[in-house]
């Protein structure tokens, strides 16, 4: 009897299991693998070495690229969070048809290509783009101001595609959020500010987190914001990546893919210390 | 009773959403020091009672007045009232110790002097030692000793109740009900208690209010309330009652005779003229049972549920279904059997006689 729920039981899990093992950890593995051979021009890779990781360390283009893209994730992180908590707060107190109107807004302009939102960000942002049409027929500027091709538009364009996440998380944390802890804290005499802070805020860490991770890991993975928006000046990590796969530098594709990777992990870490979702699981509803 | 003695009041207090009246023209005065219950069925108006009083709601019309101050348009965390809820709120990501130590520090108070009130309200609800633990890992019950710390901590002018036992299982429970009555005995604490639990309401409280569709039904202490209930809703509610249709046949100055399906009862303190239809209601416990040759009503036993301390019969009579409790311990109490003919009866002063509507 047990032994055939547990055959049932692993009958569930299998599939997933065997699809996430056969193409996901396998691959990852054989890439880490790769990531480990010298580069070599005929063949997949070369032999053993570390030469690409300690590329990436002695090189200062690849630690420029690093910092910028670590910057550009962290702008990104920091506008989606101070933009995105009130709009979150705003849509938790309204009533629950109304919320889910405006979270399905928010989710419609996903429904939307993202190569197809990067253009349209760079006909706006262009040299000859609507912003600087406008303003050169006003004759506030003398030239076309460089706002395409800056890591600038590159925050823009990324946050305007992630921030639905953002919104969206946090959201979904306050709305379930028993009203009672607000008002046993006003009943202590907090007023509306300081319920925020000592209570809601806190309370809120499990949204503020995976809307911190959504943001964070899309941010890193994102490809065709970054390329359209950025140009050749403000490449990031993937762009690198991306580079080198289409020289067939796959030993140094595999080595910035896990420099990728261990960036990720590290700042996903970092969220989780500092937001300390946790500590506010388990209380009673 | 000078107002002085009064810490919440509500003057003609009603509160509509949208179309419904939640309360309707709701006045009582809580003196201080005692505990006041709101008793009702769900949806009666009781916690949105409660919640006019702590001013999470705004009332659509009336005063309320808290230690003879109008704070109808002061927000609650200008009132002087703390709350326990019942799921508790603690905030879960603070110790037992920073949810104690909530309202102090909301107050201004001190690190040190808020130590010692922590430190202090924990031992009067017996938690002393619990000061680094998350609530999460407390058992329900000392959840609720958290919450009422942390309630009674801030000394309020008011402690609201709301249902703060309704999580607890039974035993729990009663002991919980006595240990809130010393409590706030002892720090001489005014509290409004809202509970359905009647039985709970008459423990705990000093006047019981009880509501009905957004109205107060009747006000008192709990012997007055459930001895001498104003209207056939309070008798019904509060406990359990027989109800007897009748009418009166004669009166005289200690009260009147009633007919009942064709067998006439004494009653006392009646004001229904001769001719009247009135409803009797008479508590099972005070229902007396006699042998078919004796007094009374005549009546056949339908089933008996035996209760422990007490012995429920139910019996079919020539006016309806009739309910008797009976101490355990009584003589004859555990001789009879279903299908058995018995007669009952009441005293004239143990039964209360309502004039029809």
């Amino acid at each position: 009897m047990t032994g055939r729920r547990e055959l049932w039981r692993w009958g569930l899990v299998a599939p997933p299991l065997v699809i996430s093992v056969a193409l996901f950890v396998g691959p990852l593995a054989y890439l880490f693998y790769v990531s480990l051979h010298e580069v070599s021009p005929s063949e997949l890779y070369g032999s053993w070495s570390l030469a690409s990781y300690a590329a990436i360390a002695a090189d200062p283009f690849y630690l420029l690229i690093i910092r910028r893209t670590l910057v550009t994730a962290l702008a990104v992180l920091a506008l989606a969070l101070v933009i995105g908590y009130p709009v979150a707060y705003w849509i938790a107190k309204l009533p629950a048809r109304a919320r889910s109107l405006a979270l399905l807004a928010l989710l419609f302009p996903l429904m939307v290509s993202n190569v197809v939102r990067a253009y349209g960000w760079a006909a706006i942002l262009g040299r000859r783009g609507v912003i600087n049409t406008a303003l050169g027929g006003l004759g506030l500027t003398d030239g076309p101001l460089g706002l395409l091709y800056s890591p600038e538009a590159v925050v823009l364009g990324l946050l305007t595609i992630l921030l639905p996440y953002m919104v969206i998380s946090i959201a979904n944390v306050l709305a379930s959020l028993d009203p009672r802890y607000a008002e046993a804290a006003q009943a202590l005499g907090a007023g509306p500010i300081r319920t925020f802070i000592h209570v809601t805020l806190p309370l809120s860490a499990p949204g503020v987190a995976s809307g911190l991770l959504l943001v964070f890991l899309l941010t890193l993975s994102a490809y065709v914001t970054i390329a359209v928006l950025g140009g050749p000046q403000s490449k990031l990590l993937v762009s690198l990546v991306y580079d080198s796969v289409v020289s067939f530098h796959w030993p140094q594709a595999a080595a910035l893919a896990f420099t990728l990777l261990a960036i990720a992990l590290a700042v996903s870490g970092a969220i989780m210390a500092v937001v300390r979702p946790g500590r506010v699981q388990g209380g009673r509803r | 009773m000078t107002g002085d003695d009064i810490d919440v009041r509500l003057a003609g207090v009603t509160k509509t959403f949208g179309a419904v009246a939640a309360v309707r023209d709701v006045s009582l005065e809580i003196p201080r020091g005692s505990i006041f219950s709101l008793l009702g069925p769900s949806g009666c108006g009781k916690t949105t009672t409660l919640r006019l009083i702590a001013g999470f709601e705004q009332p659509t019309q009336g005063q309320v007045y808290i230690r003879g101050r109008d704070v109808t348009d002061v927000p609650p965390y200008r009132r002087d009232f703390s709350i326990v809820f019942q799921s508790y709120a603690l905030f879960p990501h603070l110790t037992v110790a920073e949810n104690v130590g909530f309202g102090p520090r909301m107050r201004g108070v001190g690190r040190a002097v808020r130590g010692r009130e922590v430190a202090e309200a924990l031992a009067l609800v017996k938690l002393a030692g619990y000061e680094a633990r998350y609530p999460r890992e407390l058992s329900g019950g000392q959840q609720q000793r958290v919450a009422l710390a942390r309630a009674i901590v801030v000394r309020p002018a008011v402690l609201l109740l709301d249902e703060p036992l309704g999580a607890l299982d039974k035993m729990l429970r009663e002991e919980m009900q006595v240990e809130l009555r010393q409590l706030q005995q002892r720090l001489g604490i005014t509290a409004v208690f809202v509970t359905h639990d009647q039985e709970e309401a008459l423990t705990l409280s000093d006047h019981v209010a009880v509501m009905r569709d957004g109205r107060i039904e009747q006000v008192g202490a709990p012997r007055a309330i459930y001895e001498r209930p104003d209207t056939e809703f309070v008798a019904g509610f509060l406990g359990a009652s027989n109800f007897f249709d009748g009418v009166v046949v004669a009166r005289d100055t200690a009260g009147a005779e009633i007919e009942v399906a064709g067998w006439r009862v004494r009653m006392a303190d009646v004001t229904a003229a001769v001719g009247a239809q009135v409803r009797i209601a008479v508590r099972p416990e005070r229902m007396r049972l006699g042998g078919p040759d004796a007094p009374g009503q005549p009546a056949t036993v339908r089933e008996i549920v035996y209760r422990g301390s007490t012995i429920h019969y139910y019996l079919d009579g020539a006016a309806g279904p009739i309910l008797v409790h009976r101490q355990n311990a009584e003589p004859g109490a555990a001789e009879l059997r279903p299908g058995d003919r018995v007669r009952c009866r009441w005293a004239p002063e143990s039964g209360v006689v309502f004039a029809p509507k």
